[in-house]
């Protein structure tokens, strides 16, 4: 009853459909401090401080090598002789990246390397969408089999199986120890397919290049995870099973694409260990290694003081360079980075 | 006309039944035809690189010109192994530290990645920009990069040893030495734990820079699991006044746990081919032939020891981890 006399409101004003009513409220004074001087609010403001640091923090281990290169990429080479020269340089120079232009054949690494990922990313992310699909959506017999092998695949590394690679497709045939199906058949003279695109085309096409079971892993979580009322119901109006693909799923699927695509596409950019496995001949195909060469007009300087810094400063300015198209890229899909991931609702 | 047809046809008493089978027997041939082009590159390209590298490890191969696909092979049984793992102490040393380096790397990288999902899957200023700096090291410090940045490091750090025994400035190159040892020391003698987690611990931090560039995947299938957790699991959590750190551990945790073995199933697999992996930048350099006193045949053999190895481990830590997964039933 006693709250009844509380809560009591004062009729100001009556009209027909309106009503205005006036009750005490808690003084602004006594809600603030309710609300502000509480335990959980200030554990709060500690929290969300705590966070905003550590976040800051880890974003600045994560960007300082990026600066460090960049402040190393336009000192020159006496700058390197001074002690008390630490980040900023003295006489700023692009001389570092001229030469680089000039001497490491540069360009030409950045053309071939641009054109051989555009083409690897396309055909895994095209062959890796394909197999995923048919594990997530088809119960055939052996569909657990073949997981198991994409599995494999991803669990053995390349690496171990290095020189089998080489050997396989500098005599390319279906066989081993250089005893061919192909070749004991039709006769002729071992295939070579070294220097040219063909092996990572081949592993590519049959999704076993870099880290392509991991793609088809994230893929078949997200096809999974699309109703099957979709595709049925496509059924039912007379799509056949590839236009359903095609023309349903896979429009669906363009964030995730994207994500796989990137991966796919910056993975091939900066790999060295195909590259140097598959083409031996420099004209066949230009790789970014070379690029860290150290440029002729700067041989002299990296005996002198401070050369062994300066020499580092180069190689960074290479790395620069190469991955400078690669950040252009990532501003441009990590939107879809983190969107595709988000919908694909990867689960054990 | 064809119409007509197939109105006939399902008057038939057959053929109802027979369609049915064909459609199955149709989605089972779509199934094969999807996976058809992994099927045939497994069978026809992998599998005989594999079982090749497997046979190279018990035989002797001396190719008189391997680019040509001639071989002269010589069965030698279990030769290769003994050699490798007990004529060889350089390569044992490098296996044992490399085992304990991806050791001691798995549980940093599991809760450095798990921690950081979970907080930016938070709402806040500047969500979409951290996460956007947090992924660059997966897109970017790869491969030849990673290895090039790792290559000058260790330069610059030798040449300051050599200068100044490491009181000077460092003039590029990346971060080292975030904290010594000493600072570390002071603050967990007030803590009693033992000196050993204090090592491991000033060790994680030095090599933070490492750790944060090898788990962007990890951190990004770490979303991914968390955004699949519903919300009103947490709104009926904060109802019934849970707090923050409760709930992390009686819903995160156990719904995240699986990507956790997932997680740590990649991250081993991963130090394959992270630069730092110095045991398998040994075995490239005896199958690229730079070791003079290393045979073909022994880098192939290292390769497939140090692989059973890392899957024995990836064996353990599944099993461990199995344990303690919690797997949601999912209602039909």
């Amino acid at each position: 009853m006693t709250n009844d006399t509380q809560n009591v409101t004062k009729v100001k004003k009556q009209t027909k459909n309106k009503i205005r009513v006036d009750f005490e409220r808690t003084s602004l004074w006594q809600r603030l401090k309710i609300k502000y001087l509480s335990l959980r609010f200030i554990g709060r403001v500690i929290f969300v401080i705590f966070r905003i640091v550590l976040l800051l923090g880890i974003s600045y281990i994560i960007l300082y090598p990026f600066i460090s290169k960049i402040a190393g990429s336009i000192m020159s080479p006496e700058d390197f002789a001074d002690v008390t020269v630490a980040l900023i340089s003295r006489n700023p120079t692009l001389d570092t990246y001229k030469a680089i232009l000039e001497h490491n054949s540069f360009m030409d690494a950045m053309a071939d390397t641009a054109l051989l990922s555009l083409l690897c990313a396309l055909i895994q992310t095209f062959s890796c969408c394909l197999v995923a699909y048919g594990l997530a959506k088809y119960k055939f017999r052996g569909n657990t089999a073949v997981f198991f092998c994409v599995i494999l695949t991803m669990i053995i590394p390349h690496t171990i199986i290095q020189t089998q690679m080489q050997q396989h497709f500098a005599a390319f045939d279906i066989g081993m120890f250089g005893k061919g199906l192909i070749r004991s058949v039709f006769g002729g003279m071992p295939l070579n397919l070294i220097n040219t695109n063909w092996p990572l085309m081949i592993l590519s096409i049959t999704a076993m290049a870099f880290k392509n079971g991991l793609f088809i892993f994230m893929l078949r979580q997200f096809f999974k995870n699309i109703p099957d009322e979709l595709e049925e119901s496509a059924y039912i109006d007379g799509s056949g099973i590839f236009r359903t693909f095609f023309q349903i799923i896979l429009p669906l699927s363009i964030p995730m694409l994207i994500t796989v695509f990137l991966f796919a596409f910056s993975w091939q950019w900066t790999d060295s260990f195909y590259v140097s496995l598959f083409y031996l001949d420099k004209t066949a195909y230009q790789s970014f290694t070379n690029v860290y060469a150290i440029p002729q007009p700067f041989v002299e300087a990296i005996g002198k003081a401070g050369g062994s810094a300066f020499r580092a400063a180069i190689q960074n300015t290479a790395s620069l360079m190469i991955i400078a198209p690669l950040v252009v890229v990532y501003l441009f899909c990590q939107r879809f980075l983190v969107q595709g991931i988000e919908r694909s609702g990867i689960t054990g | 006309m064809t119409k007509v047809l197939s109105i006939f046809r399902k008057s038939d008493a057959k053929a109802p039944r027979r369609k049915s089978i064909s459609l199955d027997r149709k989605k089972a041939r779509a199934g094969w035809i999807f996976v058809l082009p992994f099927v045939i590159g497994f069978v026809l390209i992998y599998i005989p690189m594999i079982a090749e590298s497997l046979i190279y490890t018990f035989t002797d191969v001396t190719a008189t010109s391997l680019k040509d696909g001639i071989f002269s092979i010589k069965a030698v049984g279990f030769d290769n192994y003994q050699e490798v793992l007990f004529n060889h102490t350089d390569f044992v040393e490098r296996l044992v530290s490399g085992t304990t380096q991806l050791i001691i790397d798995i549980p940093a990288i599991i809760i450095f990645s798990l921690f950081m999902a979970v907080m930016l899957n938070q709402k806040m200023i500047g969500r979409a920009a951290f996460r956007a700096i947090f992924f660059i090291p997966v897109i970017v410090t790869t491969g030849i990069i990673a290895k090039t940045d790792l290559a000058t490091q260790s330069t610059t750090s030798e040449m300051e040893g050599g200068m100044e025994s490491g009181n000077e400035a460092q003039q590029s190159g990346g971060v080292s030495q975030i904290v010594s040892a000493a600072d570390f020391g002071a603050l967990f003698s007030n803590m009693k734990v033992g000196g050993e987690l204090q090592a491991y611990v000033v060790d994680i931090i030095n090599n933070i820079f490492n750790i944060v560039n090898r788990s962007g995947v990890q951190l990004l299938i770490f979303l991914a699991g968390l955004q699949s957790i519903s919300p009103a699991i947490y709104e009926s959590c904060s109802i019934d006044g849970a707090s923050a750190w409760e709930t992390f551990w009686k819903i995160t945790f156990p719904m995240i746990s699986p990507m956790i073995l997932v997680n740590a199933v990649y991250t081993v697999i991963d130090s394959f081919t992270a630069a730092s992996n110095s045991v398998m930048s040994f075995i490239q350099d005896v199958l690229a032939g730079n070791s003079a006193n290393y045979k073909a045949s022994y880098g192939v053999t290292m390769a497939w020891v140090y692989f059973l190895i890392v899957i024995v481990i990836v064996a353990v830590v599944a099993g461990i981890l199995s344990t303690y997964i919690f797997y949601q039933r999912k209602e039909t």
